[in-house]
């Protein structure tokens, strides 16, 4: 049985997990908010993105279309609704971002319905072939951009007064306002850059995996995974596991008994992980 | 704000005139042009409208004939009264609904019904109320194997099955990868037949079945490769088939590989979605007419979902089975008394159907009478997806479904079809 095919295959969509689950980290790290409406921030811009294409508009200004949707979903929650939920618990915070996703799934369903659409990119017919499998250039940009955008944020975090606001408020809110962070304008500034990482992750996880906005709504479970598995801290150890749980999930394929089950595997991993690393939630959620 | 006369009056006009084409077109029951004003009969439907996915458009096509019927007359003066419940595609709440409907409604009938769930659930109710179900769409094995549960479309195994055949005649298939959802008694029901067949006929066979929210369609697409198929048939939504061609696509397998699919991707939108580079390589197996035949039966189902139904139901495989069901459940109904239309006697009526003809069928439909399960609708035929449309490309031919033995000795014994 040749694994590496698989292995191949599992990159793309790995790639664009761990850049789905950085997004995560870096807004959980800077406001304590799990944000399960991640994918539907990124659905509806590449909804948005496909609309804008079916009426012939240039793809640059498409796909700048769909990460101004996103990011601006994602502003217009964390600018009005969040800080209203800044003081409750951190579960009540992580349900909180239901509503918007629950929401926006209902938009995507009047204006687009059900339909199976599909998203192209010129980059999906460009590919190199490895081990008899063609890896599109798509593939090869969600790779390219999860590992940019790591380094991106990085930089933010270690090198601007921006990212210094931001670990502050990680390590304590209220410390952090006695000393003159300004909250509410780190807090916006990370929900800007969680929508950013959003808008282009549901565009390449509606040209590699489908366009249908319930199915990329969902597809932040796996993020979150990969995001557990980083500790929710770590934007290096979360990007690796995003990609690992791609490539986990399409390296099951060929054992038959366990193919059909194997979109379980991010929740196994994710499960796993907890058990084993114990402290995540202690050391995440200290001092909030 | 001022009120525009002329274009009122224009806009008034063309709402006159698109009203009465519509109208000429559309014939139900006696046509007798009045609205039925006797004591309603009640039949029932359930169906699955909220939940995973809608497919309430069968039972929506029921009601536009079953209101077409009642304006033209009823069943000889009487109107249906027909009661239309959501099972949310929960097993517990389908059985809830059926007991309302068959118990508490008294219905006399079940016509239209389209779930995932409720066969299995309501099969056995149904045989000891002594009601029988003319159902629109069937999915699981359940709704092909049960006493009085008779579906109007072929189910996704028979369908798969007539793929398969047109695969073997027309394509010179020597091989076969079979691709299912990991559902209970609808992907592996499906996929053994395949399995079954190429035991019978020696050609090579396979078996994938994948979870349809797997968001990994290329692995699936290059596991069905790895063993180097002729042609690859699909027995999935279309929602999770348009993912699979375009990772099929992506590897360039659209060139090597022919695929073809149950009805379920039977879908106008389909051919445009995947694109060029399927065309003349992605065939379906059409359970009913084309969606645009210009039969007199499919021009008049169309007539009536203008006249009766809302312009937002979809015109589709679902709502072709739900017009048929309509139209089966009247032609029982008008051979009856008026006086004298119960459970006993619709259910006497309807066991006696054996050759109602549609256009949109393939062969006549008949319930069965003593049978211990139906699937009337086994003949069918395939398209291919050319220039962004579907394209006809066989005439109705039998599926090859190992399974179906006995409806065939049955058909042939009571000299039908």
């Amino acid at each position: 049985m040749n694994i590496l095919p698989f292995i191949i295959s599992g990159l793309g969509i790995g790639a664009v997990y761990a850049l789905s689950g950085v997004g995560l980290v870096v807004l959980f790290r800077a406001t304590g908010v799990l944000n399960f409406a991640f994918g539907a921030f990124g659905a509806i811009g590449a909804h948005c993105a496909w609309q804008l294409l079916e009426w012939k508009v240039p793809l640059a200004v498409a796909i700048l279309a769909a990460v101004a949707v996103s990011t601006a979903s994602s502003f217009a929650y964390g600018r009005i609704f969040a800080p209203m939920l800044s003081h409750r618990d951190t579960v009540v915070r992580a349900v909180g971002t239901l509503a918007p996703a629950l929401i926006l799934i209902g938009i995507m369903g009047v204006i687009w319905g059900e339909l199976p659409r599909r998203l192209q990119l010129p980059t999906d017919q460009m590919f190199v072939s490895l081990f008899a499998v063609r890896l599109t250039f798509t593939r090869i940009i969600a790779i390219i951009l999860a590992v940019a955008m790591v380094v991106a944020i990085t930089l933010l975090l270690n090198r601007t007064r921006l990212g210094l606001d931001m670990r502050a408020l990680a390590n304590d809110r209220d410390l952090s306002a006695v000393l003159g962070v300004r909250i509410l304008y780190t807090e916006t500034a990370a929900w800007i850059i969680t929508g950013i990482f959003s808008g282009f992750a549901g565009l390449l996880l509606a040209d590699l995996v489908r366009l249908q906005g319930t199915f990329l709504t969902l597809l932040v479970i796996p993020a979150i995974a990969a995001a557990i598995l980083g500790q929710l801290q770590s934007l290096w150890q979360t990007a690796a596991a995003g990609i690992l749980i791609g490539i986990a999930e399409a390296a099951l394929t060929p054992i038959a008994w366990i193919s059909p089950y194997r979109a379980a595997s991010p929740f196994i991993i994710a499960l796993v992980a907890v058990t084993i690393l114990g402290g995540t939630a202690k050391v995440a959620l200290k001092d909030r | 704000m001022p009120i525009d006369l002329r274009g009122l009056a224009i806009g008034l006009f063309l709402t006159l005139i698109s009203a009465f084409s519509a109208h000429a077109a559309a014939s139900c029951g006696d046509n007798t042009g009045k609205p039925a004003t006797g004591e309603p009969i009640v039949i029932g439907a359930i169906t699955g409208k909220t939940g995973p996915d809608d497919f309430s458009n069968s039972t929506k096509a029921a009601k536009a004939y079953f209101d077409c019927l009642n304006a033209n007359g009823g069943i000889n003066g009487r109107p249906v009264k027909y009661l239309v419940e959501d099972d949310q595609w929960n097993p517990e709440i389908a059985a809830q609904l059926a007991a309302k409907l068959v118990n508490d409604e008294k219905a006399v009938l079940m016509v239209g019904n389209s779930s995932f769930v409720e066969c299995g659930a309501n099969a056995d109710f149904y045989k000891k109320a002594g009601i029988l179900v003319l159902a629109g769409v069937g999915v699981p094995r359940e709704c092909y194997f049960a006493e009085n549960y008779a579906p109007a479309n072929a189910g996704p195994r028979v369908s798969m099955l007539g793929a398969m055949g047109y695969a073997l005649d027309k394509l010179n298939a020597k091989s076969v990868v079979c691709i299912g959802p990991n559902i209970p008694n609808v992907g592996t029901w499906s996929c053994d037949g395949v399995m079954l067949l190429a035991k019978e006929k020696g050609f090579a066979a396979q078996t994938i079945l994948m979870d349809p929210g797997s968001a990994d369609a290329t692995s699936i697409i290059l596991q069905a490769a790895s063993s180097k198929p002729d042609v690859i048939v699909l027995g999935l939504p279309k929602g999770v088939t348009v993912p699979l061609l375009t990772a099929a696509e992506e590897q360039g397998l659209n060139q090597s590989i022919t695929f073809l699919s149950a009805a379920s991707a039977y879908d106008l939108s389909v051919p445009s979605t995947i694109g060029a580079g399927w065309a003349g390589k992605f065939y379906v197996n059409m359970e009913f007419n084309d969606l645009n035949a210009q039969t007199p039966d499919n021009q008049n189902w169309l007539a009536v979902m203008d006249q009766y139904g809302q312009k937002s139901d979809p015109r589709d495989t679902f709502a072709q089975a739900g017009y048929l069901a309509a139209r089966i459940a009247e032609k029982a109904l008008m051979t009856l008394d008026p006086a004298k239309i119960n459970r006993e006697t619709v259910s006497a009526a309807v066991r006696q159907i054996k050759d109602f003809k549609s256009d949109i069928f393939c062969a006549p439909w008949y319930f069965g009478d003593g049978q211990p399960r139906h699937n009337a609708n086994s003949t069918t035929r395939m398209a291919v997806a050319e220039g962004g449309k579907w394209k006809v490309v066989s005439d109705c031919a039998p599926s090859p479904d190992p399974e179906l033995k006995d409806i065939r000795a049955f058909e042939k014994s009571a000299g039908i079809n």
